[in-house]
């Protein structure tokens, strides 16, 4: 999501929010004289202030998991996740008056730690990830769909060079008709000429095949695979380029379109790496949560009941 | 010196004396005694003119005399094959091969052109004059009749057949030197003139110039076989040249049907018509008579939305159509509380399938024992030109379907029965081929117009160029603008297809709007919209000349789904909410052009220019006057609205329905039933459930010329340095 100014309202709710909430904590924590504790009455509204901030944010992900309940814009959900999310994070902190305590609540702060970094991480992340994405990933697809874009890639280069080669080889025969024709006529001389640039069609379409086998079909068929000549670029740039220089001109135009299928194909592997970067941090993130709020729960029911 | 016709005139052809009734011409007293003129522009079955000049001989005067129309003198001595006259022969054909297209379409197809077999005779091979070179041109515009006017030798024939045979009047002459041809009716296209395709042009004609256009591709799969004959003999055959028949005799078959069996099925594609000779069946709409209804989300907090077939009794949409009758492929329209018809002999049906190959709009089953005419598109054409035919169709159209054509159309249901007795005698049908202007913009108005078959394209030239206000398909109407308000025309309607229309003339219009205020009030209501929606698009197509924005088709989009992907985080929760909303099938795929640094999602755009539209058999899918599509509850499902979209946006959702078993007349069996979705914008919610969804404020749902107005009115980007 793009923290922008479409969020100023909750920016300056949560600054205000936590303003109070520290101007209160250091009115009382100097005030009590044992200090700020969470058993205390502010102690507690703390802890449940901070809590159910945290069970709001948790619950992003159930309302995530029916889009279409209309219990308020996914927007405004979103946009609470991150802020009161956030500001749990110093309530958790006034409440325990900035100490992590035993062997529950030290794991807990840990955790929170944990999730609250990853969260903001997370924030960051989606704020400027799909800008970047964007700019980077003309031809981005469906990330669903990368597997069979792949398949097709490669039906397409198959096609591409089928067609190049055919078009070499027509010309081989046409060429050989030709010598024939010549040689029948006008000597070998002509004949020598013509046999020597159909060698040089033959070896083309051989070679041009043998890089289909080699490096494109192996390149289009793994995901990933940045390691191979293909996978860069420059050395991709390169290899065509040699190409483009033994193939007729007519003939240029598969050989960019060739070209083009690697372009997509980096990018489709770009697109994957992206969407792990921007995805990915979510795998840490949510188990850490679900984790925090249960053992938030357990810390609750133990320090109220004991 | 008069002659006594009976007397019989000696005279000696070629030394042989013989003897003929007075008014004899020299070719015929020829050819009954065994010699051979060759001739061009002559055949039996017509008055000679001589304008060929092949068939001259040489009678011993200053000049060769053409025997075709110089009648026998006494003792008139007539030499047909001297050296001299074959020379003169010789240079005739020479002549006409010198602008002939050797091998014409005629001699290609059976061999048999008249020109190219006389050169051939002659030993002509490559003619010593040089060629034309102002090409005369070809016109493809008949169904059933190829003309090529390069191979016209200008022998008058075709004219002779036209006119004098079959009294049709519609061929003759046009232009003068190098421009001279034949004409029909004011030099209009075959297919846009008066011809009734008889085919006596066609037959007449000695060259490839008017030439049998074969049915390729296609074959009738049953049915006995006629033969010219057996055709002629039907009244609907009337008229039409043996020869044509006989040309397309596989074009036609005879076809039994027992009680019971289905002839044709909703929403199949074919490319036959059927014309019925004996026997009953009934025509009826198997689909559902239901639309699809996406409910739950604003009864239930929690519950989900489900999508449910639904009919308008219990689902009123807003602008829902409340048309008692479902317009179909046949000369009646089904009424929408029980969508069924019985078709009677004379009747025909699927002439939009045949003409224009549209999927079938209904489906027809023998009620009795039924014998029918299956016929491909040329046959029809034939029929449909063929005076008596017209006359039998435009009789069954008034008595039976004019009621329920009119009455169809909201506006007109309040007409009394005697006003429609009235127009019943007094409208005109009009046919127009694909491409032919109905009326045209800035032209004075005299009538208004009801869309029988096919689709009415309505456009407006603007200084940018065409701008399509709206298709009409079947009980569309239009030309009333310009009469309410006494101006010319405010559009150009041009038809998409084979297009049928009622032309009801200004009088009557006016009369009616005299005697039924109400429908007055309801057409210029309607026409009120029409020219402030005309107006909105105009608008907006002078405000955003921007090509890309153009290109992508996005000023034609009224309502656009757009992602902005610098807040799209790729996390698909708008497919899912879409899918979640309609019952599992997402109506929107996270892929499309991009404009900017927006995804154009695919998704509908309510066009104002929807495609979509065109060719639906039934006419099911139109727009409320928001311009929002709306499918109709009679929708069968046949998928031609989705292959018509250009942007994939709609898409056919199956439905569980209880349909007519085909096993058994009259019982229902569980199954399947498909029916056309496109975005329905969620229209329960307050707000599209995809933008609902979307918890990165990056979904939205736009008016594009709106939305894209700050982008662009700014300058394009410089490019490169300086």
């Amino acid at each position: 999501m793009l923290i922008d100014c479409t969020h100023r309202k909750w920016f300056l709710g949560s600054v205000a929010g936590l303003a109070v909430a520290a101007a209160v904590y250091i009115s009382y924590s100097l005030h009590s004289p044992q200090g700020a504790r969470p058993g205390s009455a502010m102690g507690l509204a703390y802890g449940i202030a901070g809590f159910l901030f945290m069970l709001f944010a948790g619950l992003l992900g159930a309302r995530k998991k029916v889009p279409v309940w209309r219990v308020g814009r996914a927007q405004s959900w979103m946009r609470g996740h991150l802020w009161l999310g956030f500001l749990s994070f110093p309530l958790i902190l006034f409440h325990g008056g900035f100490h992590f305590g035993g062997a529950l609540t030290r794991m807990l702060m840990w955790l929170f730690v944990f999730v609250w970094v990853s969260g903001i991480l997370g924030a960051a992340l989606q704020h400027f990830m799909p800008r970047f994405q964007t700019a980077q990933l003309p031809m981005e697809t469906i990330y669903e769909q990368i597997d069979r874009v792949r398949g097709q890639l490669a039906e397409e280069a198959d096609q591409l060079v089928d067609e190049t080669c055919s078009a070499l080889e027509g010309e081989v025969s046409r060429a050989s008709e030709r010598q024939r024709a010549m040689s029948a006529s006008a000597g070998t001389q002509g004949g020598l000429t013509v046999a020597s640039g159909l060698q040089a069609n033959q070896q083309v379409s051989t070679q041009l095949r043998q890089f289909l086998d080699d490096e494109m079909h192996p390149y289009l068929e793994r995901a990933g695979a940045h390691a191979m000549s293909l996978g860069q670029g420059a050395q991709a740039q390169k290899m065509f380029q040699q190409f483009r220089v033994l193939l007729p001109p007519e003939l240029h135009s598969n050989l960019d379109d060739l070209e083009n299928i690697c372009e997509e194909k980096r990018q489709l592997d770009k697109q994957s790496r992206l969407h792990l970067i921007l995805h990915g941090w979510l795998l840490v993130h949510i188990p850490l949560s679900y984790a925090l709020l249960l053992l938030g729960a357990v810390h609750a029911v133990v320090a109220l009941k004991f | 010196m008069s002659s006594n016709p009976a007397a019989e005139i000696q005279i000696t052809i070629d030394g042989r004396p013989i003897s003929v009734p007075a008014g004899t011409t020299i070719f015929d007293a020829a050819r009954v005694n065994g010699i051979a003129i060759p001739t061009l522009c002559h055949q039996q079955n017509e008055n000679p003119v001589g304008v060929c000049r092949v068939c001259v001989v040489d009678i011993g005067q200053r000049v060769y005399a053409a025997s075709c129309i110089r009648q026998v003198e006494p003792g008139m001595t007539v030499k047909t094959s001297t050296g001299p006259v074959q020379a003169a022969r010789r240079t005739l054909v020479e002549l006409l091969m010198s602008d002939h297209p050797a091998p014409c379409a005629r001699q290609q197809q059976s061999g048999d052109c008249e020109l190219e077999r006389l050169a051939d005779d002659a030993g002509i091979q490559e003619p010593r004059f040089p060629r034309r070179i102002t090409p005369r041109g070809k016109d493809d515009s008949s169904t059933v009749i190829a003309v090529d006017h390069e191979a016209c030798i200008l022998c008058d024939r075709c004219v002779r057949g036209c006119d004098d045979i079959r009294n049709n009047w519609v061929l003759a002459r046009r232009g003068k030197g190098y421009q001279a041809g034949i004409a029909f009716d004011n030099n209009l296209p075959m297919g846009e003139s008066s011809c009734v395709s008889c085919g006596e042009c066609m037959v007449s004609c000695p060259t490839g110039a008017l030439t049998n256009k074969r049915v390729v591709g296609t074959q009738l799969g049953q049915g006995d076989v006629l033969d010219p004959a057996e055709l002629l003999h039907l009244p609907i055959f009337e008229n039409v040249s043996g020869t044509f028949l006989e040309l397309n005799q596989k074009a036609v078959v005879k076809r039994h049907f027992k009680p019971g069996e289905i002839v044709c099925r909703e929403g199949e594609f074919g490319s036959t018509a059927f014309y019925i000779l004996e026997g009953k069946a009934e025509v009826f709409l198997s689909s559902p008579i239901a639309h699809v209804k996406t409910e739950g989300g604003s009864k239930g907090f929690f519950s989900k939305l489900q999508s449910l077939l639904a009919p308008r009794e219990g689902d009123r949409r807003s602008e829902e159509s409340d048309r008692p009758f479902i317009p179909i492929d046949a000369s009646v329209d089904l009424p929408y509380d029980n969508p069924i018809a019985e078709l009677n002999p004379g009747d025909m049906f699927g002439e939009m399938t045949c003409m224009s190959y549209y999927p079938r709009s209904a489906t027809v089953r023998a009620r009795t024992d039924c014998v029918m005419l299956e016929m491909l598109r040329n046959v029809l054409d034939i029929l449909q030109r063929n005076k008596t035919f017209r006359a039998q169709l435009e009789r069954n159209y008034r008595t039976r379907a004019l009621d329920s054509h009119l009455r169809s159309v909201p506006v007109f249901k309040s007409l009394t029965q005697d006003f429609i007795d009235r127009l019943r005698d007094r409208v005109e049908l009009l046919r127009f081929n694909p491409g032919q202007v109905i009326c045209r913009q800035g032209d004075p108005a005299d009538s208004f117009y009801l869309v029988r078959i096919g689709f009415v394209k309505v456009s407006e030239q603007r200084p940018g160029g065409e701008l399509v206000l709206a298709y009409l398909a079947r009980g569309g109407y239009f030309g009333e603008i310009a009469l309410l308000s006494g101006i010319p025309r405010s559009a150009t309607c041009t038809a998409l297809d084979h297009v049928e229309v009622v032309r009801i003339s200004g009088e009557d219009f006016q009369l009616m709007l005299d005697r039924f205020p109400e429908v007055r009030q309801k057409l210029e209501a309607i026409a009120q919209e029409r020219i402030e929606e005309n107006l909105r698009h105009t608008v907006q197509a002078q405000n955003v000349p921007v090509d890309q924005f153009l290109a992508q088709g996005l000023m034609e989009a009224q309502s656009l789904l757009v992602l902005d992907l610098d807040k799209c985080t790729r996390c698909d929760l708008c497919v899912r909410a879409c899918a979640d909303a309609h019952e599992g099938v997402s109506r929107l795929v996270r892929e499309g052009l991009r404009f900017d640094k927006y995804l154009v999602a695919t998704s509908c755009r309510q066009c104002r220019d929807p495609l979509c539209m065109v060719g639906c058999p039934v006419g099911s899918i139109r727009r409320r006057n928001t311009l929002e599509v709306i499918i109709e509850d009679w929708c069968i499902g046949c998928g031609l609205c989705a292959t018509n979209c250009p942007y994939g946006n709609i898409n056919l959702h199956p439905f569980p329905a209880e349909l007519d078993d085909p096993a058994h007349p009259g019982h229902k069996i569980a199954g399947v039933q498909v029916k056309a979705t496109s975005c329905d914008l969620c229209h329960d919610h307050a707000e599209p459930s995809c933008v609902y969804a979307c918890p990165h404020d990056a979904a939205h749902r736009v008016n594009p010329p709106e939305f894209f107005a700050g982008l662009l009115a700014q300058p394009a980007p410089s490019k490169g340095r300086g």
